[in-house]
């Protein structure tokens, strides 16, 4: 009989045990995956807005037309820049009331909404140059001011870095979560069979012939509990998306997306490999006939 | 087979199956268990090993099959000190031993079958065969055709005799029985007996350890009395007016 049919064996007897610890190991893994759900979001929101190499040119409220064009020209003339679009303050004010029944928004004064130079670059400006054309137009006078994005996508660099940092100290808690059930169960499960590995070892089992099966399980626990919990998340993620996809398109400007698929066959690899050495150490010390 | 490496040795079927020179064992330093135990056990002998409670019966099997070691002293099984194996060679003179227990040790949720198939598999040994040897085994401790039954659904009797046949179906050189009539009537003791004569018929060697004096005398074999760490043999059964000190001076 091969250790997985002894563990399929032992597996059927102890089954209830086995789903108790599955479960446990899913909810672990449930939080890893979403931590790190949000971490791949962020990052891809990150890499769209420093790609996406954007500017507003705010304009004072007194800005005549001609000074507003002369800057749209010397713009177009600029290394880098793909197109120029002037928005005047009322086709502001139209753009952002549009489908909007908003009677605060109504009431604001054309002031809120100054007219603007929007200007779009090429994906491989670098962000030194892009800080080189805002401090240039900032200094004309009639600019208001210049809205780049850096300091959001620096801010997204920064949320980035407290959410990995908080990604791998979740994988930590993940960690000693699934060595700490896996191992319960599986001590759990050799006391149940104590009879069995009692005379397996009277019969002259080796002590690795003994533990072959358990590590199987715990393996299996491990590999089936994170296994369940990227289906689990997946699941959500996509009732998520299908009703809120747009609007975060529209909002942030990126479509969510899901773990990549190396990521989610990474958790469960490491799913079983951390039950498979719980299962191990707990079986030290434990085999003695 | 001899194995690669192995060297033949002509007399090595002529030794002893069994020798105990100088053993001692002690849990506690006031109260020896076995104090400078010798004795010889031959190829295809039944032995008695009796005595009270504590007196070291369990002890002695036990350190046969390595569950403990000996204080000092040597314990020689087929001419290897079973006293200095390594961990790792333990399993492997388990193999070339059965033993039965007072409390079955069978794994109550599985069959016969399963229980018997046991030892065969961690042999490795091929399906085929395993349904083989297991079917001639059932016969041989009378259980033919229930090898399907739950083992936790027999009785007392028949549990003892699937751990018997689980004891015999590797053909080992050597039974230990320890205390195994101890849950049967005596009706059921004395069957039990019988069937561990008829293995030893076979040329399996039996030690078997019983308190129970009336299992003595219902057929002679050599009796080994253990109390108070010392031994006394009765190489004819208790019957026999000539009890041999087995003890060092």
């Amino acid at each position: 009989m091969t250790p997985l049919e002894r563990a399929w064996r032992g597996g059927r007897s102890d089954w209830r045990l086995h789903v108790l610890s599955i479960f446990s190991v899913a909810v672990a893994f449930v939080c890893m995956a979403a931590a790190l759900l949000v971490v791949v979001n962020v990052e891809s929101l990150r890499d769209a807005w420093a790609r996406s190499g954007r500017a507003s040119v705010y304009l004072k409220p007194g800005a005549s037309h001609e000074a507003a064009a002369e800057i749209e020209q010397a713009l177009r003339a600029t290394p880098k820049v793909k197109t120029v679009r002037f928005v005047s303050s009322e086709a502001s004010r139209t753009e952002v009331l549009a489908d909007r029944s908003d009677a605060v928004l109504s009431a604001l004064p054309s002031e809120a909404f100054p007219a603007s130079i929007e200007v779009s670059l090429e994906d491989d400006v670098s962000q030194v140059r892009v800080r080189q054309i805002a401090d240039s137009l900032s200094a004309l006078p009639a600019v208001e001011s210049v809205e780049t994005y850096q300091s959001w996508t620096e801010r997204l660099g920064s949320l980035l870095g407290a959410g990995a940092t908080a990604s791998a100290l979740l994988a930590a808690v993940v960690l000693a979560a699934v060595v700490s059930v896996v191992a319960s169960t599986i001590r759990l499960t050799l006391q149940r069979r104590r009879i069995e590995v009692e005379v397996l070892k009277l019969v002259g089992a080796t002590d690795q012939y003994v533990r072959r099966p358990f590590i199987i399980e715990g393996a299996v626990q491990g590999a089936v509990g994170s296994l369940l919990a990227v289906l689990l998340v997946g699941a959500l993620f996509l009732i998520v998306q299908g009703r809120f996809a747009a609007e975060l398109g529209t909002l942030i400007g990126v479509t969510p997306r899901f773990l990549p698929w190396q990521v989610a066959v990474a958790m469960v690899a490491s799913g079983g490999l951390l039950g498979a050495i719980a299962a191990h150490a707990s079986l030290r010390n434990l085999l003695s006939v | 087979m001899l194995r690669q490496g192995d060297r033949f040795d002509p007399d090595a079927a002529r030794r002893p199956l069994l020798v105990f020179e100088d053993v001692h064992k002690a849990y506690r330093a006031d109260s020896p268990v076995l104090r400078g135990l010798n004795l010889t056990i031959e190829r295809g002998e039944f032995v008695f090993f009796t005595g009270p409670s504590g007196a070291g019966k369990s002890t002695l099997l036990r350190l046969l099959y390595a569950a403990e070691s000996a204080d000092s002293g040597r314990i020689l099984f087929m001419g290897r000190d079973v006293a200095r194996l390594r961990p790792e060679s333990v399993p492997y003179l388990r193999r070339n031993i059965g033993i039965v227990f007072q409390d079955f040790k069978l794994i109550d949720n599985w069959t016969v079958w399963q229980n018997i198939a046991l030892p065969l598999e961690v042999l490795g040994v091929a399906h085929r065969l395993v349904r083989q040897r297991i079917g001639e085994v059932l016969e041989r401790v009378g259980l033919g055709g229930r090898g399907a039954d739950v083992a936790g659904n027999l009785s007392g009797g028949e549990q003892q005799r699937v751990a018997v046949a689980r004891a015999i179906v590797c053909e080992p050189a050597l039974i230990l029985a320890d205390e195994p009539t101890g849950n049967l009537d005596p009706q059921l003791a004395v069957d039990i007996l019988g069937l561990f004569e008829d293995i030893n018929e076979t040329g399996i060697t039996v030690l078997f350890a019983t308190h129970d004096r009336s299992l003595l005398d219902v057929r002679p074999h050599r009796v080994v009395v253990l109390d108070d760490g010392k031994a006394m043999d009765a190489p004819n059964g208790l019957g026999d007016s000539e009890l041999v000190s087995l003890q060092v001076a």
